[in-house]
């Protein structure tokens, strides 16, 4: 008699601002031949068969419950609207639902788990943000919206590449990436992607909780960029501009060759170079070399800064910045000419100090005693709802042979045992996004669960 | 359980089955003509079927609306239906010939709730926030301006003097021969459907935010029910204005309305669905309540304070998805969302 998950219909919610390429992606999911049958809920006014599928106009109605409560605000008009389209024969494979530029998604995130006719007919399969790549920078910075967006999102599509260089959109991403690390990036022109990218793709589905990038799990490092530079003995200049900041931390080391190894090892000798005491340079003084030797690169109060470097032992060095460098537009200069890395790489940085939206994941072997983990995180929810935006875990629980695996969104929380652990180590992963996340105060918190 | 030695065995209540009929489609609407000789009967489809009463025979299939009906209303006279679809129209039909008399503009693409006055000439629609007042020949007499959000429900009062709709922000009151409204009764949530006490004192809402309240009618006078499983959809009074049947779980939630009124009183709680109840409607002169749920089940319970018990029950293939006792009280129609229609009389 009761639906049960299988027979459960997808929602895919789309996200973006206005410009962003959300109708051009609707209109071309709508006229691809993907069998499927879909029904659109979009902002514009009127209801449009296409084919097989079919448009309807909505009027977003949020509303709040439970008193004023943002984690318990809703949409009314998709509970209506769907609850209808449910009971058509002719159900739909798949509805979409899009939103206008400036909505929060949680209001619509939160309609799939408050309302209990959504959530036996309905689940949420995930949220997909648009992006458009050149014009997001006037917004990440202070709209709310594009910030929640980017936040609340599983999948993010950095649509219209060919209007941004490279080396913006490298820039872009890693900022993306910053704000949310759980969610999938993929790049686009004329908002053209596959549609296995963005359809069901089991963001909301617990039995692919922790399916995120494996990058994000990966250590976190005091330095944003690197650069692999084949130099000749004698000297050069380290060219620094105006930039965001008045100094910036350095660390330049010998590699003893391009192998995937040496470069690891060299990666390692910088993260302890960056953990000793800096050393501050002046303008038109020498750069310290090699192990150990963390430079500060103090910059002039205007106009370009020059440092210099000598190079006693020719061959191939690393260069380690604690901030990229084209922040600075700083480069390393030879005698006439410039010197061009032979490859470059960035890295996730572990200080977020301008980034008000944020992941932090936590991963933490042990079992943890779910009594202590059900009264922190109900705590932390009623303190910090408001600002968690989304909440993924696998969790190992003492006395559980199997894994725990939940996500939430804002307040509202689902959860369940899945598969037995098994051979796989135990071990409990977490995964935050949120506004002004204290990640000491998050893994304190998580790691006092743990069974003593 | 055991049985105690020397007990008389009483019979038994049984449902007897008048007729059946397949709509073959998730009805929508199931309405009796006033004077019981037919039951419409809406599919989400469009078409809405007009069976005999009696024998279930079909009368007529009115088309209804092309892109789903959502709702339909009788006049008093029985010779008129009013319907309302997802085309953005409200339609009214002739019950004898099938013909349709006339197509309004609800003024939005998904006219949601239609309403004939229970004494007069007066038909209300609403579609998202418009709200139009009509007379029985389709003449626009009034549009008012527009509700705060999409309007959820219409209902007149019994003597059809006033009726009141609800929205985001609670109950309006309105009297057809004024254009302002009479009186607002605000909550800060969505509420989702309304009735009116028999005797007109008092409206019941249940909300999305699982409260029902009770509005005294002439004092503005709030009266908030907490604890529900879930949003309340389903509400039905007893004939009297004593009893208030209302839905939210799996339980029926029974508040008595006599003396100083429920506040502060332990409900009498009916058990025995599995699931969600989605439908309850009381007799329209007895104590028989019938409760249809998302287990199928159809149950008959007849309400009293001391001793409430379940009579009868039958299991659906199907949840729920209508309930109607007939004008005389002794039938049942009963559908579920397969589109099976059931009528059935209540024996003892």
């Amino acid at each position: 008699m009761m639906n049960t998950a299988n027979t459960r219909v997808p929602v895919t919610v789309l996200t973006g601002f206005l410009g962003s390429g959300k109708t051009t992606l609707l209109n071309r999911i709508l006229t691809e031949n993907h069998g499927k049958k879909i029904a659109v809920i979009e902002n514009e006014f009127g209801e449009v068969g296409i084919d097989n599928d079919l448009v309807i106009g909505a009027e977003e109605e949020i509303f709040e419950m439970n008193n004023g409560c943002i984690c318990c605000t809703v949409r009314g008009d998709l509970i209506r609207i769907l609850g209808h389209l449910m009971k058509r024969r002719d159900k739909f494979d798949y509805i979409m639902i899009e939103t206008t530029g400036m909505a929060d998604p949680g209001p619509v995130a939160q309609t799939f788990y408050v309302d209990d006719d959504m959530q036996e007919k309905l689940h949420l399969d995930g949220i997909v943000t648009l992006v458009d790549a050149k014009h997001i920078w006037e917004h990440i910075d202070d709209s709310d919206e594009a910030k929640e967006q980017v936040a609340f999102a599983d999948v993010i599509l950095l649509n219209k590449i060919d209007l941004v260089a490279p080396e913006d959109l490298e820039r872009l991403e890693a900022r993306i990436k910053s704000m949310n690390s759980m969610a999938k990036i993929y790049r686009s022109r004329d908002a053209v992607v596959e549609m296995d990218k963005i359809l069901n793709v089991g963001g909301f589905n617990l039995d692919r909780a922790l399916d995120i990038d494996p990058k994000f799990m990966e250590p976190e490092y005091p330095f944003e960029w690197s650069g692999i530079y084949q130099l000749k003995a004698g000297t050069c200049e380290w060219v620094m501009g105006e930039g965001p900041d008045p100094t910036m931390g350095a660390a330049l080391l010998p590699l003893a060759n391009r192998g995937l190894a040496a470069q690891e090892a060299t990666l390692m000798e910088a993260v302890l170079t960056f953990s000793e005491d800096e050393q501050a340079i002046a303008a038109g003084e020498m750069m310290r070399l090699g192990k150990g030797q963390y430079n500060e690169f103090v910059l002039n109060e205007s106009g370009e800064t020059v440092f210099n470097v000598a190079i006693q032992e020719p061959g191939y060095y690393m260069l380690f910045t604690e901030h990229h460098p084209d922040e600075f537009d700083a480069r390393l200069r030879g005698a006439q000419t410039a010197l061009d890395p032979l490859e470059t790489r960035e890295y996730k940085p572990d200080h977020e100090h301008d980034e008000e939206v944020t992941s932090v994941g936590i991963t933490l072997p042990g079992d943890l005693q779910l009594e202590k983990l059900n009264g922190w995180l109900s705590q932390l929810l009623r303190e910090r709802g408001q600002d968690i935006f989304r909440m993924k875990g696998v969790l190992s629980v003492r006395g559980w042979d199997k894994r725990f695996v939940f996500q939430a969104v804002h307040m509202l929380f689902d959860g369940r045992p899945d598969r037995p652990w098994g051979r796989d180590l135990r071990q409990n992963k977490m995964i935050f996004i949120g506004r002004n996340l204290d990640r000491a105060a998050l893994e304190d918190g998580f790691r006092q669960c743990l069974a003593s | 359980m055991m049985q105690r030695k020397g007990k008389p065995k009483r019979a038994q209540p049984l449902l007897k089955a008048i007729w059946r009929a397949n709509i073959d489609d998730h009805p929508i609407g199931l309405a009796w003509s006033p004077d019981g000789k037919s039951l419409a009967v809406a599919g989400v489809s469009g078409p809405i079927t007009l069976f005999d009463g009696a024998d279930g025979a079909v009368q007529r299939v009115l088309p209804g609306h092309a892109l789903d009906t959502m709702a339909i209303s009788w006049r008093k006279d029985s010779r008129l239906l009013a319907s309302v679809g997802q085309d953005g129209k409200v339609r009214l039909w002739d019950a004898e010939t099938g013909t349709q008399i006339s197509e309004m503009a609800g003024g939005a693409s998904w006219v949601e709730r239609v309403a004939f006055s229970p004494v007069g000439d007066w038909l209300v629609s609403a579609a998202g926030r418009k709200l139009r007042l009509w007379n029985s020949s389709g003449d626009l007499i009034r549009e008012y301006p527009d509700a705060n959000s999409t309007i959820t429900d219409i209902k007149w009062r019994h003597d059809g003097k006033h009726f009141a709709i609800s929205a985001y922000n609670g109950v309006v009151l309105y009297d057809p021969a004024k254009s302002a409204p009479l009186r607002r009764f605000k909550w800060q949530g969505s509420t989702l459907t309304l009735e009116w006490s028999p005797d007109g004192k008092c409206i019941a809402t249940g909300d999305q935010d699982s409260t029902v309240h009770f509005w005294i009618a002439n004092t503005g006078k709030d009266l908030q029910m907490w604890g529900y499983e879930t949003k309340v959809l389903e509400l039905a009074w007893s004939f009297n204005s004593r009893y208030l049947a209302t839905g939210g779980g799996t339980q029926v939630v029974i508040w008595d309305c006599s003396g100083t009124g429920p506040e502060n009183t332990r409900p009498i709680m009916l058990e025995g669905h599995q699931h969600l109840i989605k439908h309850l409607e009381f007799q329209r002169r007895g104590m028989l309540l019938a409760s249809g749920g998302n287990d199928g089940m159809l149950a008959i319970w007849k309400v009293n304070k001391r001793k409430p018990a379940l009579l009868v029950d039958a299991v659906f293939k199907a949840p729920i998805a209508g309930l109607a006792w007939s004008p005389d009280d002794r039938n049942i129609a009963v559908s579920d969302e397969s589109g099976i229609l059931s009528i059935a009389a209540v024996r003892r």
